[in-house]
């Protein structure tokens, strides 16, 4: 009797944490996509799936610090087609290393492309917290403007052609594809993700991020520097998105102006689908990773059913509605 | 009665633009002593007490803490001489536990690399938090409890004994029973009585009268931006106080020192 209890307890437990919701919702989408098109289910897909999630988790990670604390950073996507195209011309006419060069001299100068690539980010996440900050400007409008900004430039810079680099293709494919759906690249990424992920948890940076969203009067009145912490919080994201970049340049062999856009709509999707609340204080790191995982499987899914590619950015759209309105009406109901 | 003057402030002056909203106020504060400071809305309460708190910086006058002359360039600075501020609703994180918003600002790291990063002692804090918060005689569920699960009296007890945990000498409480029941009031009024008696000064920003009469050894009342009258809680009843804060009272101004 007791134990049947417990047992009902653990489940209702399991079932209100926002992890295993997600992980559920993830298993449903697999079984069904499965059932729909038996090839679904292959290390091919899974490796499809893991690159894709590979350059918009890092943009959703920098977009998990910024919502918590209150905020939106628009400008990511934009920051993956200008950190791309600057360190694609850093590497093929600074360095002098092109397309040509051979895949196993490219680790040096695509490692500085990356210094590169996550210094322009960062510049332009610095950008957006002076707009912040010192112009008091709206997260929104800040962002939105250096998306603007970031776009026009990485044109300019690049007359609108992508910029071709050196690059070895094998740190993007699979490791095996036979039993092995990860990449080099994304094995990096992943790490990158558990670090900071234990940094929002277990820091006290993280803790200062959801202290200012859940109420900036009193992280000010404890003494916290919050024009301080916003700015670090937008200086990483955009550094996270310089890092999207080079991942974005590494997949394509170039740097390409336009690689980016629209990303910045996936970035605040995978948030909000992994619990996050646009009204500041509340996300997790989980959730964002398994709602970046969701995103692509839905959309590697459809268009393996044959739905046509372009409906990709309306089905992103219906996933945003539906998670933002799952947690109002959870919220409603008493729960957060 | 009480101890030493630990704060004061002597002929502190503040305007926002042409308004004058703090005219030549002088206030000292004894450790171990509660002070009522009341006004009506416009009266300048708010100003001195952002004054007193490091907020803002008066246009003129001088700030004493424990008989060094000091100045504020911000409320961080109070804070680290030992003076805590509670503002009226807002002083806590919501989304944060208990211990989390009873040490925001002050953290705990963990011991070698990790905490050199930042990485915090949540265990640590987590049991000081609640003995902290005992001390004070406030009986918190659970301090790895999300805030907003609390009731709005518990919050507010958390928020005050947070503050009386950490002062080291003044307390400054801005309307700490606004919106409580009279049975959450009367636990808040019991806290700042162990305030006291821990030797702290205290400033205690009410509407309620009655909140003011019990728990104050002395008030001081404000009008247009000057302290009109400064006595002992023990001359005044409900009556006189609210005559004195409407002005229909007269009272002998006594300028500076």
């Amino acid at each position: 009797m007791t134990d049947s209890n417990q047992l009902v307890a653990k489940v209702r437990g399991l079932v209100s944490n926002q992890a295993s919701i997600l992980l559920g919702v993830l298993a449903v989408l697999t079984i069904v996509f499965t059932a729909l098109e038996p090839k679904f289910f292959s290390i091919a897909t899974a490796n499809n799936i893991l690159t894709d999630w590979g350059s918009v988790v890092l943009i959703a990670v920098g977009q998990t610090f910024v919502v918590i604390s209150g905020g939106i950073d628009l400008s990511v996507g934009a920051i993956i087609g200008l950190s791309g195209v600057v360190s694609a011309y850093f590497m093929a006419n600074i360095l002098g290393k092109t397309s040509a060069t051979p895949a196993d001299q490219a680790y040096g100068p695509l490692l500085l492309g990356a210094l590169v690539s996550v210094a322009v980010g960062a510049f332009v996440g610095l950008i957006n917290a002076v707009l912040i900050n010192k112009a008091r400007i709206v997260p929104f409008i800040a962002t939105l403007a250096t998306m603007g900004a970031a776009l026009g430039l990485s044109v300019i810079f690049s007359s609108g052609m992508p910029i071709s680099g050196p690059n070895d293709f094998n740190l993007i494919g699979a490791l095996d594809y036979n039993w092995n759906p990860f990449s080099v690249a994304v094995i990096i990424v992943a790490l990158v993700v558990a670090v900071t992920g234990l940094f929002l948890h277990k820091s006290r940076f993280g803790l200062y991020t959801y202290a200012i969203g859940s109420n900036a009067f009193a992280a000010r009145a404890a003494g916290i520097n919050v024009e301080r912490h916003i700015t670090k919080i937008y200086v990483l994201s955009g550094a996270l998105s310089g890092l999207a970049g080079i991942y974005v340049y590494m997949r394509l062999g170039s740097g390409s102006p336009s690689s980016g856009t629209g990303r910045e709509l996936d970035a605040i999707a995978a948030v909000v689908i992994g619990g996050a609340s646009l009204m500041g204080g509340i996300g997790r790191m989980w959730g964002t990773v398994l709602g970046t995982l969701i995103l692509f499987t839905v959309q590697s899914g459809l268009i393996m059913i044959g739905v046509a590619p372009d409906w990709k950015k309306v089905v992103v759209a219906i996933l945003i509605a539906a998670a933002v309105a799952a947690q109002t009406l959870q919220n409603k109901n008493g729960r957060r | 009665m009480a101890g030493e003057v630990i704060y004061e402030v002597k002929n502190v002056s503040k305007r926002y633009g042409s308004v004058v909203a703090l005219d030549g106020a002088s206030l000292k504060l004894h450790a171990g002593e509660v002070i009522g400071l009341v006004g009506d809305n416009g009266a300048g309460k708010s100003t001195l007490v952002k004054v007193l708190s490091g907020a803002h910086k008066p246009d003129g006058g001088q700030i004493f803490l424990d008989g060094a002359e000091r100045s504020w360039d911000s409320p961080r600075d109070a804070l680290e001489a030992g003076i805590e501020t509670l503002y009226q609703d807002s002083g806590l994180a919501p989304h944060l536990t208990v211990s989390q918003n009873v040490f925001l600002g002050r953290e705990r790291v963990k011991k070698g690399i990790l905490g050199w990063f930042g990485f915090l002692a949540k265990k640590d804090m987590e049991h000081e938090a609640h003995r902290n918060l005992e001390e004070v005689g406030i009986a918190v569920p659970a301090s790895n409890r999300s805030v907003s699960q609390l009731s709005g009296g518990q919050r507010q007890a958390v928020a005050i004994g947070r503050s009386v945990a950490w002062a080291r000498k003044v307390i400054i409480l801005d309307e700490p029973t606004n919106h409580l029941g009279a049975r959450q009031a009367g636990e808040v009024l019991q806290i700042i009585k162990a305030a006291k008696k821990k030797g702290l000064g205290v400033i205690f920003i009410s509407h309620t009268l009655p909140h003011v009469l019990e728990v104050t050894d002395r008030i001081v009342v404000l009008r247009l931006g000057r302290i009109v009258k400064d006595a002992p809680t023990s001359e005044f009843d409900g009556d006189t106080l609210v005559g004195t804060i409407t002005g229909t009272i007269q009272t002998i101004k006594v300028e500076g020192d």
